[in-house]
């Protein structure tokens, strides 16, 4: 029997975080496969955001090690470990209100030569059509979703091979949320993207990812197929309250 | 009212200078939220630099030049050396620091060069123009300070708005964590802030020296208007530093010229007190534009 092993993208191996005597992440080890979504559901406070931020060089982990591909990129900066392939939309629709559009989205690539960073913008304005009808407005002018999608729209343009999402259902209609969710399911299977989605919304998550672990107080509680988590009553119960 | 013409066009004149400080400090609050009041010791530095070049080789063009770049070393020795490192300890001390600079380039200035007044040279005569017979109610030298300014300004714009840099020297200024999340070298976007700064410092120094002359501290007055012209228009508006400026200077001038220039500190004051009353984020600020 030949198992064909896609080398995953993102591994995460004994990462811990702490704020003075605060651990927020403790010994968490975890893979984001390409063509995936891959969740990391937990109730507030788990240590979800710090996670992410870990991995993406806001706060520097005090333990443990991040690769990408090949690459090692721990405690690097945000703005090498961007370009490394790893882009982050941090908690919060984090576009920059006083930037139009375009702006926001050019952002997102300026290293990039300008033939490569327009083709690419003609392919996120095309993911969003929303975002292509205002593209000369200011992000101040924008709906929540539209935010939302304008943030992932930024990291986008990257060209990342990992995407990391902190809780982009925060404070959404739950039906724009299903219609953000969905694309980046899509985005992830079409464009071999390993995504790697923090929700504190578990059902919304576990919808779309294929694998996710569970976070509980900065320690990961389990590790299973999307079903598996869903159909474990007891854990739910325990850390998912619903 | 030939008076009030003449008032007005030379208010026109300092006000620019006041602008052109003012958008210095504009630059600097906007990119590292730090007034740096070091600013003006920036700009007498350099305008001894460029005495200095003036008087060996007899070109006042040469000494603009070299002011310029002087200013916009100084601009980024000051933030890398100084108020990086302090800012990231204390963001308090930074204010603090940018004080400690100048007066400590106000003592390099003395120690150097002295602390005599000394004339600073320039090409061009402040003497009214006259074309066909009439004489205008400004100088040569209005004109040109009016042109170099309205070119920087032009310049300034076009960085900002339609370059690379611009874009994410603006970014980082409003939110430097998706700035660096976005791949923006923020740290380098902040030195260049402050080197812009020291360029347009420079710019101010070398065309008001003619009138102030030149000491270690003879432009201190002008921090004082330049602080006032950059709070009333909102500390972030390069736009509001500019019209704010220009207004302050005519306002100055019609005192100046219809009371006694001694007054004038204070009515920059009620302007300020005024201002901060009336519309505490500045005229041309914005309420919360800051996301927290
Ligand atoms: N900058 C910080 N300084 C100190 N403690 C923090 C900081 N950020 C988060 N924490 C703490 O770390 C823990 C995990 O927080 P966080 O990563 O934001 O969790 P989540 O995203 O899952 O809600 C919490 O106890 C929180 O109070
Ligand atoms: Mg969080």
């Amino acid at each position: 029997m030949v198992v064909v092993m896609t080398q995953p993208d993102l591994r995460v191996r004994d990462l811990s975080v702490r704020y003075g005597p605060v651990q927020a992440v403790s010994h968490v080890f975890l893979e984001a496969q390409c063509g995936q979504v891959t969740a990391v559901i937990g109730a507030n406070g788990a240590g979800k955001s710090s996670l992410l931020r870990a991995i993406a060089g806001l706060v520097r982990p005090s333990g443990g090690e991040v690769h990408v591909g090949e690459d090692e990129i721990t405690g690097g900066r945000p703005e090498e470990i961007v370009r490394a392939g790893v882009a982050l939309v941090p908690e919060g629709r984090s576009t920059i209100p006083e930037l139009t559009v375009t702006e926001n989205l050019v952002l997102g690539a300026l290293w990039h030569s300008r033939s490569q960073r327009g083709h690419t913008l003609v392919q996120v304005l095309d993911l969003f059509p929303a975002l292509a009808e205002r593209r000369h407005a200011h992000a101040a002018t924008l709906s929540g979703g539209e935010r939302q999608q304008l943030a992932i729209g930024r990291a986008l343009m990257s060209k990342p091979k990992v995407l990391l999402l902190d809780e982009p259902s925060l404070g959404l209609a739950p039906m724009i949320v299903t219609q953000i969710l969905e694309l980046i399911q899509r985005l992830a299977e079409d464009t071999d993207l390993a995504v790697l989605l923090v929700e504190q919304n578990a059902v919304t998550a576990l919808r779309v990812a294929r694998r996710a672990v569970v976070l509980n107080l900065g320690r990961i509680v389990m590790t299973g197929t999307s079903e598996e988590i869903a159909a474990d009553e007891q854990l739910r119960h325990a850390y998912l309250g619903y | 009212m030939v008076e009030f013409g003449s008032y007005l066009l030379g208010g026109v004149t300092s006000g620019i200078i006041y602008a052109l400080l003012a958008l210095a400090l504009v630059l600097i609050y906007r990119s590292s939220g730090v007034v740096n009041f070091a600013q003006v010791g920036q700009a007498t530095i350099t305008c001894y630099i460029a005495l200095t070049v003036q008087l060996r080789t007899g070109s006042w063009l040469l000494g603009l030049v070299t002011a310029l770049i002087a200013g916009v070393l100084l601009g980024l020795i000051v933030q890398v050396f100084v108020l990086r490192p302090v800012r990231r300890s204390d963001p308090a001390g930074a204010l603090i620091a940018s004080f400690g600079v100048l007066i400590a380039l106000q003592g390099v200035a003395g120690l150097v060069w002295s602390g005599e007044f000394r004339a600073f040279p320039q090409p061009f005569p402040d003497t009214p123009l006259v074309i066909g017979g009439a004489a205008l109610p400004f100088s040569v030298y209005n004109l040109v300070t009016l042109i170099a300014a309205a070119l920087l300004v032009v310049f300034l714009a076009w960085l900002f708005n339609r370059t690379d840099v611009g874009l994410a020297m603006r970014a980082s200024a409003h939110n430097p964590e998706v700035a660096r999340l976005s791949g923006v070298r923020v740290g380098r976007m902040i030195a260049l802030g402050w080197g812009l700064a020291g360029l347009v410092g420079a710019l101010a120094g070398v065309l008001v020296a003619p009138l102030t002359l030149l000491s270690p501290t003879s432009f201190n007055v002008l921090l004082v208007f330049a602080f006032t012209v950059a709070v009333v228009g909102g500390l972030e508006s390069p736009v509001g530093a500019v019209a704010i400026g220009i207004f302050t200077g005519v306002v100055l001038s019609l005192v100046t010229g219809y009371t006694d220039a001694t007054n004038t500190p204070l009515v920059a004051l009620a302007l300020l007190v005024i201002s901060l009353i009336l519309k505490p984020e500045g005229a041309f600020g914005h309420r919360a534009t800051r996301e927290v």
